[in-house]
């Protein structure tokens, strides 16, 4: 299936953006803070710049093969029995991410506004959405997305903006928070781990071509980060980075604040529909990406067999942690220092392994 | 007294029952066929189409389907399937075909045409069906004026149609079935003695209302004509308005026991060859007995069966039609139906009503803004104000949260249970409004606004809040244009209910997300569902904002028309700096 539905730049930015945003939904500005303090937001500027990188170096593997996507140049490059390794890891990385996401976002819902309903509820529904997403494929997903991206992007807006009475610019300062190691490399390399590029690598082919997986990763990148250091900017400067470190939920913590007026107050309720929509839209993707990635592996000519497997592993991953700490921490400390295993090394070696091959002459089986 | 022992002995002893039942429409062998020999099944036409030529085996099924054929279509063979030189065999045919004389519509008038010598003849046509001014003016000219005109011995179907027939219409056929048809169409056919072909003369004449002003799709402005149910008249209301001979017409039939004619309408030089294709082809596939309707031809023509959202664009209006074939799409109008169908079609489209395009921009805009808000409004209103009432109570300020719950203090059901029943009960008034007859028709709406309004508070059955949300939802769903996407819109707002009172803003959430994603993956005739929005395409400056018309230079992109242009980059020749006074200058 993977291939056979195109779109368009605005479309697939839109989807990687919306895709990325997903994390300043839940506790990940607030690790971001307690990392940089507040100079967080500079340390979502050097993850930006960390991630434009990273879309250079997806661009350099995939620019010699146009036509195929990392999968088939992890198989073709590494060979069959590390290539299908290589592949399972992405696979099981996205399954990993679905269902932290899927947790961390029904916990979000838990809190936010329904107490008392079981969170393996709210999980089923995000997994049977990101089923069905995944089941009718990534042009409805990219257009959906699309559709539904200036609303998102003026509730957000309207949540920044709505703050803007209580901003105090002098909670910026000291302007190298917590220090230039903890901003620049740490908090910088945390920051600029990042899901989508290898995404974006593992759905290229519905991308016309490398050169456009560069136009639309790099700007897709360009706006998720300018949405997180604004984000960051305003929980710094609204909350202080002390109060801020302590929000598990950074985002409604300041949307309940906003007031606009005796009418317009505790309007965070109306946020909801916008990050659950930009869960489902995350969740969903990583689904269909762990799918095609597993149908590329295996040379299966269709992913959607594989999706009811996938969701019952996500739903019992998601369900595994055993309160909302241990989620946060697992998503905080393991995927955030993992990723950099799947998003980077791992295509290190693929590049220069096809780059090495490539030098000894045109040999290899595929 | 014999007699009344006899009812006393009746009274007391045991009488079986009487069979009052004078009537039993009892199963039959046809009832264990699936698909009958009639043809109308698809499977038979399959296997008959499998094993023969199309012809033979279409003309076997039409021998079968008619009454009283079977005997004499069947052993006539070749010789009944096409017209006879001899006068009798061809009235004999016609008489089985019709089944004569137990049919009454079928009039077959003999008479003799009066060349020298004279002539026998008859002809055939349905009564009611064809004009009796046409009738007699052909019956004069063939039986008096002929005596004058010609002198030719010889009176042949060619000699009379070249110098005897003065209407406008008439052709020569030969074969039974192309005749039947056309008589069964308010035509008249004439036999002759000693030819081998008929003349069929175009004789229709049935009665038809007039056109008269649209009736669901009403406007202040523009013009004020709909369809009816005649199609040369509703062709005609078209080309009426698009005088170009790049408007073509082409016809094709569906049905295969009542055929009716589908008028398929495009502009050559602007319509996508490729769609009129699919259209054609769609519409000649459909093997189903009969369609009588635009409506019914619509759900065997659409992409998605089981989506809620109309795929075809479904008018009455001649000048939305024209509009729609001016930007490269495709009308399909059917005979006996006042409404025409216009593909592909976008949710866009369908919000608009053209009355937009005949005001000033900004009042368009306007109200494509009020009808947009409409929208929302009609599909998530009750969802969002139970969600709202049930799970986010800290989101309403506490005087109104206190005004509600005050309402509320009284009523004995859960708000969610009030709200279906008002919404039901909203739903029945409007039904009832409409199969009422017209006369009472108009009380309707104030007796239930009444009993559900005034009297349903005070008898504390539903708080004043619901009824308010619910006739704003109702208002709002009757500001939408099309009927079939309001249809969709009141059948999607029950979902919306049903998520928003089970989980607040993330059911509504939950259906939101469903409804696009069914929604974008939706396709017309090839074209998605949603654009020009998403796809993001060129949308010609019409979309929910209607552009200044002088700026509408191009048309939309998601058609893929042949000409993309409409106008010049100024279409105003006569501002300055573009060559005053541009254009051809032609005048009425």
């Amino acid at each position: 299936m993977d291939g056979k539905s195109k779109f368009g730049l605005a479309e697939a930015v839109v989807l990687l953006t919306v895709s990325n945003m997903a994390r300043i939904f839940i506790s990940f500005p607030r690790t971001l803070v307690e990392m940089s303090g507040p100079a967080a937001w500079i340390s979502s500027l050097t993850g930006m710049g960390l991630s434009i990188l990273q879309v250079y170096l997806f661009y350099m593997i995939l620019k010699p093969n146009p036509g195929q996507n990392i999968v088939d140049i992890a198989n073709k490059s590494l060979g069959n029995i590390a290539g299908t390794i290589f592949n399972t890891i992405f696979a099981f990385f996205f399954l990993a991410v679905a269902a932290l996401f899927t947790r961390t976002f029904s916990e979000a819902l838990i809190i936010s506004a329904l107490p008392a309903t079981p969170i393996s509820f709210l999980m089923s529904g995000f997994i049977m959405l990101a089923v069905l997403g995944s089941y009718i494929g990534l042009e409805a997903m990219a257009r959906s997305a699309r559709l539904t991206y200036p609303f998102v992007l003026s509730g957000i807006v309207l949540l920044l903006l709505g703050l803007s009475p209580l901003w105090d610019l002098q909670q910026v300062f000291p302007i190298l928070g917590n220090g230039p190691v903890n901003v620049f490399i740490a908090g910088g390399f945390i920051s600029g781990a990042v899901t989508e590029i290898l995404l974006a690598a593992v759905i290229v082919k519905s991308f016309h071509g490398p050169e456009m997986f560069f136009k639309i990763t790099s700007r897709a990148m360009l706006m998720g980060f300018f949405y997180l250091t604004m984000l960051l900017l305003v929980m710094v400067t609204t909350l202080s980075w002390n109060t801020g470190q302590e929000d598990t939920l950074p985002f409604y913590t300041l949307a309940r604040l906003v007031y606009l007026g005796r009418f317009f107050q505790r309007v965070e309720s109306i946020f909801i529909i916008i990050w659950g929509f930009i869960g489902i839209i995350k969740v969903t993707l990583t689904l269909y990406a762990s799918a095609i990635t597993l149908a590329g592996t295996f040379r299966l000519q269709d992913h959607r067999p594989l999706l009811w497997p996938l969701a019952l592993i996500i739903f019992t991953g998601s369900i595994l942690p055993h309160d909302m700490p241990a989620a946060v921490r697992l998503e905080a400390l393991l995927i955030r220092e993992v990723t950099w295993l799947p998003t980077v090394a791992m295509p290190v070696v693929i590049l220069l392994v096809s780059r090495l091959r490539k030098r000894g002459g045109p040999n290899e089986s595929g | 007294m014999k007699n009344l022992l006899k009812q006393v002995m009746r009274i007391l002893t045991y009488q079986d029952t009487t069979f009052r039942e004078g009537f039993i429409l009892k199963e039959n062998d046809f009832d264990n066929k699936k698909t009958g020999a009639s043809g109308a099944g698809p499977k038979s036409q399959e296997e008959d189409g499998g094993k023969k030529s199309a012809g033979p085996s279409r003309r076997r099924a039409r021998t079968l389907r008619r009454p009283g054929s079977e005997g004499s279509m069947e052993s006539g063979g070749a010789d009944t399937a096409k017209v006879s030189t001899i006068l009798d065999r061809n009235r004999e045919t016609i008489e089985s075909i019709y089944g004569l004389p137990v049919n009454k519509d079928i009039i077959i008038r003999d008479y003799t045409i009066g060349t020298e010598p004279p002539v026998k003849s008859f002809l055939v046509y349905i009564d009611g069906m064809s004009s009796r001014t046409d009738l007699n003016f052909l019956m004069q000219n063939l039986m008096l004026e002929a005596r004058e005109i010609s002198r030719d011995p010889i009176a042949s179907a060619p000699s009379i149609l070249y110098r005897l027939l003065p209407g406008s219409q008439a052709i020569m056929l030969d074969s039974f079935d192309k005749i039947v048809d056309a008589v069964n169409y308010g035509d008249t056919a004439i036999f002759v003695q000693g030819s081998p072909q008929a003349l069929v003369v175009e004789t229709k004449g049935w009665e038809h209302r007039p056109v008269e002003k649209p009736r669901s799709e009403q406007a202040i402005s523009g013009p004020q004509e709909s369809f009816i149910e005649n199609l040369r008249a509703n062709t005609a209301l078209v080309r009426k308005i698009i005088r170009s001979e790049k408007l073509y017409t082409e016809m094709l039939s569906v049905g295969k026991r009542y055929r009716s004619d589908v008028a398929v309408m495009y502009m050559s030089d602007l319509a996508n060859p490729d769609l009129v294709k699919e259209v054609k082809r769609r519409i000649s596939s459909i093997n189903v007995d009969y369609i009588t309707d635009t409506g019914m031809l619509e759900q065997y023509i659409e992409d998605s069966p089981m989506n809620l959202n109309p795929q075809t664009h479904y008018t009455e209006r001649p000048d939305r039609v024209a509009a729609f074939l001016a930007e490269g799409k495709v009308a399909i109008i059917l005979s006996g139906s006042p409404y025409a169908l216009v593909v592909p079609t976008t949710m866009y489209a369908q919000l608009h009503t053209g009355e937009e395009t005949y005001l000033r921009w900004q009042y368009g805009t306007f109200l494509r803004y009020t009808r947009t808000f409409s929208f929302y409004l009609a599909l998530l209103l009750p969802g969002l104000y139970l969600a709202a009432v049930l799970f986010h109570q800290e989101m309403i300020p506490t005087d109104l949260l206190l005004a509600i719950a005050g309402n509320r203090e009284r009523v004995p059901f859960p708000t969610v249970v009030e709200m279906l029943m008002m919404e039901f009960s909203f739903e029945l008034v409007r039904e009832a409004g409409l199969r009422i007859p017209s006369p009472i028709g108009s009380t309707i709406g104030i007796v239930g606004a009444l009993i559900l309004g005034q009297a349903a508070v005070q008898a504390n059955l539903f708080s004043p809040v619901i009824v308010i949300v619910v006739a704003v939802t109702g208002l709002a769903s009757f500001s939408i244009p099309n009927y079939s996407l309001a249809f969709a819109v009141r059948t999607y707002r029950f979902f919306y209910i049903i998520m928003g009172s089970m989980l607040g803003f993330y059911g509504i959430t939950i259906a939101l997300f469903i409804q696009i994603m069914l929604t974008t993956n939706l396709k017309s005739f090839g074209v998605p569902y949603l654009s020009p929005i998403a796809p993001r395409t060129y949308a010609g400056g019409d979309v929910v904002t209607r552009l200044p018309i002088h700026m509408q230079i191009r048309r939309p992109d998601y058609i893929n028309p042949q000409d993309n242009v409409r106008a010049p980059e100024e279409p105003r020749g006569w501002v300055k700096g573009n060559g005053g006074g541009g254009g051809d200058g032609r005048q009425e």
